[in-house]
């Protein structure tokens, strides 16, 4: 009796126990307690991404903008989003006003363009005061940073690997060359040793683009010839808006031109030009040696003349042609050596043998084969 | 075809033999030149240049016998039957003892049934078949079509010279126990029977006419 009683009281006792005992639950904090943080760790710029706390303290943090750079806006008047160089330094954060992620493939926007000075004074010294040391010639900071290195290397590997040296120049589109400044006089001066071609581009025009090239390389091969490089170069040019990219690619297109234009004075020199100044610019005639890359990279500069081209054609099949027939004259040869009868050497003699005779015939046992000849009768006979 | 041997005393499929063809032809030698034109079709000129042709060949195969027959045989004269017959009884003047006829290559030429055809000897007949002296008359056809006759036999006698010239070339590789079995395999193609009585009588019958 006892022990049931036991038991009983027992788990009455521990079954209040549990519903006595209080839970330490956890409890929500309030939203001012809560702990900013910023979405993205900082790798971004603040209220780019669109996250409630980061819009909460994006109020008291400090702003990035971008350095010198002033409050563009958008057609609806909101400001527009700034993806380049940050800085601390300026007065409004530039990426808080657009937060819905537009514009994102924009490239970065150029600072204000400011009235570019005449090439004058000072700035006429560090373009055309003494000869350039780097092969690109941008004392105004024209370019960017990066494109600039890039054009450096590029022109630099070129200079290694090519005769021809290239210079370019960079000028704004609102300044001109200075009139006493005559450039192929400064080419000659500067560049009197080597071939150089002095570029001088205009940024973001490059259909002003000028092409300043040695007297000696001038006098070798025909005007037409420096026009279509010229061409070439501006159709590159004409390829992007943008003033580095634009300058990038004309560079690239000076080089391979330049590289065929060196092949061209190899091969062919006076007797070329004397030709070329003869026809027009589409009848120039191609370099000897000229390969298919010519007619990749450039295919309007060198043009096959057509009577060459279908003297080339009709030397080809005549070749084939003749080849054709000596392969038939040997043949013919070989054929007429075999069925000739032709029996030389010394005399032929036999083993003997003495054949067992047939029919009774002591020298012959009927062997015999016959044909006809009547042409009306085509049926031959064998025994 | 049926087999031919030394004993049967006639061709098993047509019962031709010697003694048939003596009763026909007779039994006497006759006196053949190497270029019997018989029918007189060829020109001297023509005659002239084979007899060169053969002078040559007969250089070139010292044991070797070429001689043509041109005639207008009757109706019931068979060429092979004339052939053989030739072969057996005709004495080709000029031809020396180093060849006899069983190494004679004789050409025919029916001009009255226009056929062409080609009698071989024993030794001739082993060292030439039927099928190169076929081929030999269908390179002669040309020829004979246009009347050349002489032109068409000196283009048999070259073409079986160009297939006696490599059978010689053949034979010059083997030793001397390789010709043997060769000669012997030759002679096996016939049954191994008693010798026939027949060449025996033909000299018999020689002899009886000188």
């Amino acid at each position: 009796m006892k022990r049931p009683f036991l038991t009983a009281s027992s788990l009455v006792l521990f079954t209040a126990g549990i519903i006595a005992a209080e839970a330490d639950l956890p409890e929500w904090s309030d939203a001012t307690d809560a702990e900013a943080y910023t979405l993205g760790g900082g790798l971004w710029p603040i209220g780019l991404l669109p996250d409630g706390a980061a819009e909460a303290a994006r109020e008291d943090s400090p702003a990035m903008v971008a350095e010198g750079a002033s409050t563009p806006t958008n057609p609806d008047g909101s400001p527009l989003t700034f993806y380049g160089p940050l800085t601390s330094a300026g007065g409004e954060n530039l990426g808080v006003g657009n937060t819905t992620g537009e514009g994102l493939d924009e490239p970065a926007q150029a600072p204000a363009i400011e009235a570019l000075p005449p090439i004058d004074g000072e700035l006429r010294n560090l373009y055309f005061g003494y000869p350039p040391v780097d092969y690109l010639i941008d004392p105004q900071r024209l370019l960017t940073e990066q494109k600039s290195n890039d054009i450096k290397r590029f022109l630099e590997f070129h200079s290694d690997e090519s005769d021809f040296k290239i210079f370019v120049m960079v000028i704004g589109e609102t300044q001109e060359i200075p009139e006493s400044v005559d450039l192929q006089e400064l080419h000659r001066e500067w560049f009197s040793e080597q071939t150089t071609v002095l570029m001088v581009y205009h940024r973001e025009h490059p259909d002003l683009t000028e092409f300043v090239y040695n007297e000696g390389v001038r006098s070798a091969l025909s005007q037409p010839v420096f026009e279509r490089i010229r061409q070439n170069c501006l159709r590159e040019g004409a390829a992007t808006e943008f003033a580095p990219d634009q300058v990038e690619k004309m560079a690239i297109e000076l080089s391979i031109q330049l590289y065929w234009l060196g092949r061209l004075m190899n091969a062919e020199g006076a007797e070329a030009k004397a030709l070329s100044e003869a026809e027009s610019v589409f009848d120039l005639p191609a370099s000897a040696d000229a390969p298919e890359l010519l007619r990749e990279y450039a295919p309007s500069i060198f043009l096959q003349e057509s009577s060459q081209r279908a003297i080339s054609i009709l030397i080809t099949i005549a070749g084939i042609l003749a080849c054709l027939v000596l392969a038939a004259f040997l043949v013919l040869i070989i054929i007429w050596l075999r069925n000739m009868d032709r029996i030389g050497g010394g005399p032929l003699i036999f083993p003997n043998w003495e054949p067992k005779p047939r029919l009774g015939g002591e020298f012959s046992g009927g062997g015999f084969i016959s044909m006809s000849f009547d042409i009306n009768d085509t049926s031959s006979e064998k025994p | 075809m049926r087999p031919v041997d030394h004993e049967a005393e006639s061709c098993y499929s047509c019962g031709y033999s010697a003694l048939k063809a003596a009763e026909k032809f007779g039994s006497n030698q006759v006196a053949l030149s190497r270029v019997h034109d018989a029918a007189h079709w060829l020109r001297k000129q023509e005659k002239d240049v084979l007899n060169t042709a053969i002078d040559q060949l007969e250089v070139k195969f010292p044991q070797m016998l070429f001689c043509a027959y041109l005639g207008l045989l009757p109706e019931n004269l068979k060429m092979s039957e004339l052939g053989f017959w030739l072969l057996n009884h005709g004495q080709v003047k000029g031809a020396e003892y180093a060849r006899p006829n069983e190494n004679a290559i004789l050409v025919i030429l029916d001009m009255k049934t226009k056929q062409v055809g080609i009698s071989l000897g024993y030794f001739a007949e082993s060292l030439i078949t039927q099928e190169d002296g076929y081929r030999a008359l269908m390179k002669a056809r040309p020829n004979l079509l246009n009347a050349e006759y002489g032109e068409a036999i000196e283009t048999i006698f070259r073409r079986l010279c160009k297939v006696l010239e490599k059978r010689g070339k053949k034979l010059r590789k083997l030793s001397h126990e390789e010709l043997q079995a060769q000669s012997k395999a030759l002679n096996e193609n016939t049954l191994d029977l008693p010798q026939h009585f027949a060449p025996m009588l033909g000299r018999w019958w020689r002899l009886r006419a000188v």
